[in-house]
């Protein structure tokens, strides 16, 4: 039993960090109105930072001189991130902003890959090594350190907010920007001395975090998962509340760890259950979400751009012909390797469709879309290796399940909409990849899960099939042609939701959901059917995606390409069918950026830095996206510039009852 | 003449397109207190916040002591010396009252003698936070913190608005008090027609986005006919007594 | 007759505040009916409350039916709309959508044919006539942001027309309008209404609210003040007191009274 207290205190360390990307979630929130995904990537750059000047890649330095340094950079990254992402995003939706951030998290990854490679790298740990043996458990004195000064930290915010005219200030503009103005304060600076304040405290994670991992472009980006959880419990608002909320999340999967050696611990293949502290985060972000994102202050921001707009599709059935004859042929004429790539096109597309309907049409971001993908294409591949069942019945059922957990995922848009949501899919999905498709009895553990080709009355139409193209290389146009049906099918589906009732009624929703009600309309009904729908047209992308690669592991459906995914969509315009498939075009692995890499020889992780700096660009200059803006535009450059009056304070006080009843519910 | 510390000239503003205010001209002059009628929807509170700066003008000028205020940011004109308390009061429900008197930008004077001088009531709810406070604390609290700035301009968007009539005869006379104390110029939308015109210099009446009649407060407070007719529509009103453009005022 | 809408003794509270006091107001079939009342007197909580947009105590028959605790949608459906303040389109949506949006319902049937076979829906008539009633004809098919703010009004009633509703709460339809723009919505509610759609029109625009309405409830503070044919609102003190903020004797005999109680007094004096 004693040892549980050893290893509660052995997560005491780790805890702290999801502290503190908790509290940079919290400072970006109360100081400049993001929830910002992009937290720990900062914590990840400093600690590269500190690594390359210290370890010799740039220079190599003393201890002292690197760590003041890396604090600089860090400082210069906030002024950075405040100037180009967050100042033009400030009269954006908290969506917009969000992935606008996301746009920073993924560049950020993209640019160290590039920068320094895959692997990881020994970043020197500042902290003294050595063991203190507490229940018999040797905790190394790093844990003790690191929670101090993060502790250290949040006592001196908490101070910071409470007592001097900066916090103050911070909160007032919170509150109400517009009142903030009119007493002279300045929101403009104030969010730089926050979001500064920010990076600098993300900068001692990256430098604290030597000591328990090394740095790499997942482990410290990805702590943005637990730390929005931590940020949850505190309401985006409190320091103390997200600081013990972080350490408690540390500990508790230092106890899951301890737990795993035991013999009841449920086990896979001889080890514990892959994915078990994932699903634990995924938990406690639910429980965090049911009992506190009700109570998620809005703030009073001046201005807000909305989400843009989704005009009708103008002739889709003549340009799916004219398109589709250009595809099928390309699909037949191009050489293997472009063909390939143009497959994957065609398949990302159809993934970029079921965004159009949650973000397009129904205006709710979901992170979790590319797992339900998974979801089918892991019911593929086991109904076929497991129970003999082949097409159609298998990608069939799939696209079912896929549907019912889209149906599951749409709950929690009943409450919880926007922001909210989008953080907790993302939750959803690293739980699905760790803990669904990592298992190898339901998923595909490290080894892969098999896919059998298509085939219909023994007629084999997989990308291996005998119908080679003009160069007799695979893969196989039979089934380039088999997704091209499917993407114009569903394209057209598609197009038709936009102009059927169904279509009006979510994209009235998307618009305002009490003047949705007053109209007559359903909200949650619309909510969860445009969910359901959206996870079914995954589902097809995901069994699809199964297919193509014959062989299917957690990483084929992992969160980083569903974030990027969300970002290709924005930028190639997110409420449109022309949008998606442009999208797909563009995506990673597409048929352009192979033929990037083909004719100059230009990585892939180019396209996901780029990406996400091309999807900073566009939600400023070209919200509705490039591709939408190519087919449906020129749209009136004005666009709504609305003011919004948001109901800051509590319920009672002197709120006057007319007035009350118009605050809008914030969308 | 001198300059009047506010001038507003043929200015019209509104949102997505559509016009809320047209033409408007109006003076407020150091030591006045000038008020602001009209329906609602006619367009008062669109006034007083293009003058603060965050709704642009499509039209029209603004100058503040003579100078064009364009160019200038709603927080740079907070800080030159106007100050507005909106509707719906424009404090923090957060904040504790004396954490309202510590907000402020660097160097910014504020002086909290001033405020518990002209409302003696708030000094014993310093500690408590203002969502906490009762309508009319809260209304001393915006108006209070308005004035610790000493301005030079002070726009007041109904005060009265949800309080009891006792209160707004306290509070419009402290504001009235002020102006002449400390030669600050007062502009005041306000529904409670009778305190209000007491306590105005000039009137101003807004209808439907345009100034349908202008007149001394005190002629105004003694022929409150004139001010019915436009707020109740020509049937009403006795003949020629419809306001149709500004008259002569002081 | 019995009235299509009764509502009676309609409470709301804001934590402490109580925003509405047991507001009776009833509404008969074809029949344009005003509340007016000062800001925040509590007109556009009493919309909300009885469109189901905010908790209230007591109770609301619409059309026979007790509909208290009927979530709004489902009150629009039985034929009771309303519009916002704020106006409130859908902004995604072009003018003619945001009128089929409410004229039609889709249903899994309807919904299979569209999304499969891209057939259209063919119940608009409702969104037709309502664009013909108020002349939008020529903006049916713009997006509502390119609209001037009366027509985007007009919009706003229009939509609420067009889900084959028996009554209609408008919401300050004239605010923001010029003068010219006012008075002609004055004529066209009033021909509305004449259609035999019943409309309770809250509205600050005095003038607007007596002329055209068959009858006028005046409230403040939340409480009912007066009641009755536009005439006599028109004539009665204690309303121009209230409204004014008392620029008659009324406010002065009653000095150290909170405004909630002396308008109860004069209501109940008259």
């Amino acid at each position: 039993m004693s040892e549980v207290i050893g290893f509660l205190l052995l997560g005491i360390g780790s805890g702290a960090l999801i502290s503190g990307v908790g509290m940079g979630v919290v400072l970006s929130y109360r100081g400049a109105g993001v929830i910002n995904l992009a937290v720990g990537a900062f914590a990840m750059l400093s600690g590269y930072f500190f690594w390359a000047i210290r370890s010799g890649e740039f220079a190599s330095i003393g201890t002292v001189p690197a760590v003041v340094l890396t604090l600089l950079f860090s400082a210069l990254l906030g002024v950075a991130f405040e100037l180009l992402v967050v100042r033009p995003q400030r009269s954006a939706t908290p969506l917009a902003k969000l992935i606008a951030a996301l746009g920073v998290l993924l560049a950020l990854q993209a640019a160290v890959i590039l920068a320094f490679g895959q692997s990881a790298q020994p970043q020197p740990t500042i902290l003294p090594a050595g063991n203190v043996i507490i229940a018999g458990v040797p905790v190394a004195w790093y844990n003790f350190i690191i929670a101090g000064i993060l502790l250290v930290i949040a006592v001196v915010f908490m101070a910071l907010y409470r007592w001097t005219r900066f916090g103050l200030g911070t909160r007032a503009a919170a509150e109400n920007q517009a009142h903030a103005m009119f007493m002279g304060l300045s929101p403009n600076r104030l969010s730089l001395a926050n979001t500064v304040l920010m990076t600098v405290m993300m900068g001692i994670v990256g430098l604290l975090s030597a000591s328990i991992t090394e740095v790499d472009s997942q482990t410290l980006p990805l702590l943005i998962v637990p730390g929005l959880a931590a940020a949850m419990f505190g309401r985006f608002t409190s320091f103390s509340v997200t600081f013990v909320a972080g350490v408690l999340m540390g500990m508790a999967e230092s106890l899951l760890l301890y737990f795993s050696t035991e013999s009841w611990f449920p086990t896979n293949q001889g080890g514990p259950i892959p994915g078990y502290d994932e699903l634990l985060i995924f938990i406690v972000l639910v429980v965090a979400m049911f009992l506190r994102a009700g109570k998620i202050p809005a703030r009073g921001d001046v201005l807000e751009r909305r989400l843009p707009a989704a005009p009708v599709p103008r002739a889709p059935v003549r340009s799916a012909l004219i398109y589709g004859a250009i595809a099928a042929a390309a699909l037949y004429f191009l050489p293997g390797g472009f063909r390939g790539a143009l497959i994957t096109s065609l398949i990302s597309a159809i993934l970029l469709l079921s965004l159009v309907i949650t973000t397009g049409f129904l205006g709710q971001v979901s992170v979790v879309q590319l797992a339900l993908g998974g979801v089918a294409g892991f019911a593929v591949s086991h109904f076929a290796t497991n129970f003999g069942i082949g097409f159609p019945w298998a990608p069939i059922m799939g696209v079912l399940l896929a549907a019912v957990f889209g149906l599951l995922c749409g709950i929690p848009a009943l409450r919880v909409r926007g922001v909210s949501l989008a953080v907790v899919t993302l939750a959803a999905a690293v739980a699905i990849e760790n803990f669904g498709f990592g298992n190898t009895t339901w998923g595909g553990g490290v080894t892969g899960s098999y896919v059998p080709p298509p085939s219909l009355f023994g007629f084999n139409f997989g990308p291996n099939a005998s119908l080679h193209g003009l160069d007799g290389i695979e893969p196989s146009p039979l089934f380039g042609w088999f997704v091209l049906i499917v993407l114009v099918l569903l394209g057209l589906f598609v197009c038709n939701l936009r102009r059927s009732g169904l279509g009006q009624d979510m994209l009235a929703v998307r618009a305002n959901e009490r003047a949705a009600a007053a109209a007559g309309i359903n909200v949650q009904y619309t909510k969860l059917l445009g969910f359901t729908l959206s996870a079914a047209v995954a589902g097809v992308g995901g069994a699809l995606l199964a297919y193509n690669y014959g062989s299917i592991t957690a990483d084929s459906y992992d969160t980083i390409t569903a974030l990027a995914l969300i970002a290709f969509a924005y930028i190639s315009g997110i409420t449109t069918v022309p949008g998606a498939i442009w999208g797909g075009l563009i995506f990673i692995g597409s048929i352009t950026a192979y033929a990037l890499q083909d004719w100059f020889g230009i990585q892939g992780e180019w396209f996901t830095l780029i990406g996400g700096l091309l999807l900073i660009l566009t939600l400023v200059q070209r919200p509705e996206g490039v591709a939408t803006a190519m087919f449906y535009g020129p749209r009136p450059s004005l666009r709504a510039l609305r003011l919004t009056r948001r109901g800051g304070g509590p319920p009672g006080g002197s709120q006057i009852a007319d007035r009350v009843g118009e605050a809008k519910v914030a969308s | 003449m001198t300059t009047p510390v506010l001038e507003v000239a043929d200015l019209s503003a509104g949102y997505t397109g559509a016009e809320v205010i047209r033409h408007i001209s109006l003076t407020v002059g150091g030591g006045e207190v000038v008020t602001l009628f009209g329906p609602n929807g006619a367009g008062k509170t669109t006034t007083l916040r293009v003058i603060s700066g965050v709704v642009r003008a499509s039209r029209g000028r603004v100058l503040y002591a003579g100078r064009d205020l364009a160019r200038t940011s709603p927080t740079a004109r907070a800080r030159a010396g106007i100050a507005h308390v909106p509707e719906g009061r424009g404090i923090f429900f957060g904040l504790t009252v004396a954490e309202h008197f510590r907000l402020g930008y660097r160097g910014a004077r504020i002086d909290p003698r001033v405020v518990y001088e002209y409302f003696p009531a708030l000094e014993p709810l310093k500690d408590r936070r203002a969502g906490l406070l009762s309508g009319g604390e809260q209304q001393m609290l915006a108006v209070g913190r308005a004035l610790a700035r000493r301005p030079q301009l002070l726009l007041l968007d109904e005060l009265s608005l949800g309080l009891a009539p006792l209160l707004v005869e306290r509070l419009l006379p402290v504001v009235r008090n002020y102006a002449e104390d400390s030669g600050c110029a007062v502009l005041l939308v306000e529904q409670h027609v009778q305190l209000a015109t007491e306590i105005a210099d000039r009137c101003y009446v807004l209808s439907h986005g345009d100034i349908v009649l202008h007149e001394t407060g005190a002629r105004l407070a003694g022929n409150p006919g004139l001010l019915i007719a436009s707020y109740v529509g020509q049937q009403s009103a006795g003949p020629g007594q419809q306001g149709d453009g500004a008259g002569s005022g002081g | 007759m019995t009235a299509l809408l009764q509502a009676s003794g309609i409470t709301v509270s804001f934590g402490s505040v109580q925003a509405l006091a047991g507001v009776d107001l009833d509404v008969r079939a074809g029949q344009l009916v005003g509340l007016i009342g000062p800001n925040g007197a509590g007109k556009t909580t009493f919309i909300d409350a009885i469109t189901g947009f905010v908790p209230a105590r007591g109770r609301v028959m619409f059309d026979g039916r007790d509909i208290s605790a009927a979530p709004p949608h489902v009150r629009s459906r039985l034929g009771l709309a309303r519009t916002w303040q704020t106006i409130e389109l859908f902004d995604d949506l072009t003018v003619h959508e945001n009128l089929a949006v409410a004229a039609t319902r889709p249903t899994v049937g309807s919904s299979l044919g569209e999304l499969v076979l891209g057939r259209r829906q063919r119940a608009e008539q409702h969104a037709d006539d309502a664009v013909a009633l108020l002349e939008l004809a020529e903006f049916a098919g713009r997006m509502p942001s390119e609209l001037p703010q009366g027509k985007r009004k007009l919009v706003g009633v229009a939509r609420a027309l067009a889900g084959r509703s028996k009554l209609i709460l408008l919401d300050e339809p004239a605010s923001g309008l010029n003068t010219a723009e006012s008075l002609d919505l004055g004529q066209r509610l009033r021909r509305v209404a004449d259609e035999g759609v019943a409309m309770l029109l809250v509205d600050h625009d005095m003038g607007l609210v007596l002329n055209i309405c068959d009858e006028v409830y005046v409230i403040d503070f939340g409480h009912l003040l007066a009641h009755g044919p536009p005439g006599d609102v028109r004539r009665n003190p204690a309303v121009l007191a209230a409204y004014l903020g008392g620029p008659a004797d009324a406010a002065q005999q009653l000095d150290g009274e909170t405004a909630a109680s002396s308008a109860e007094r004069a209501g109940e004096a008259q």
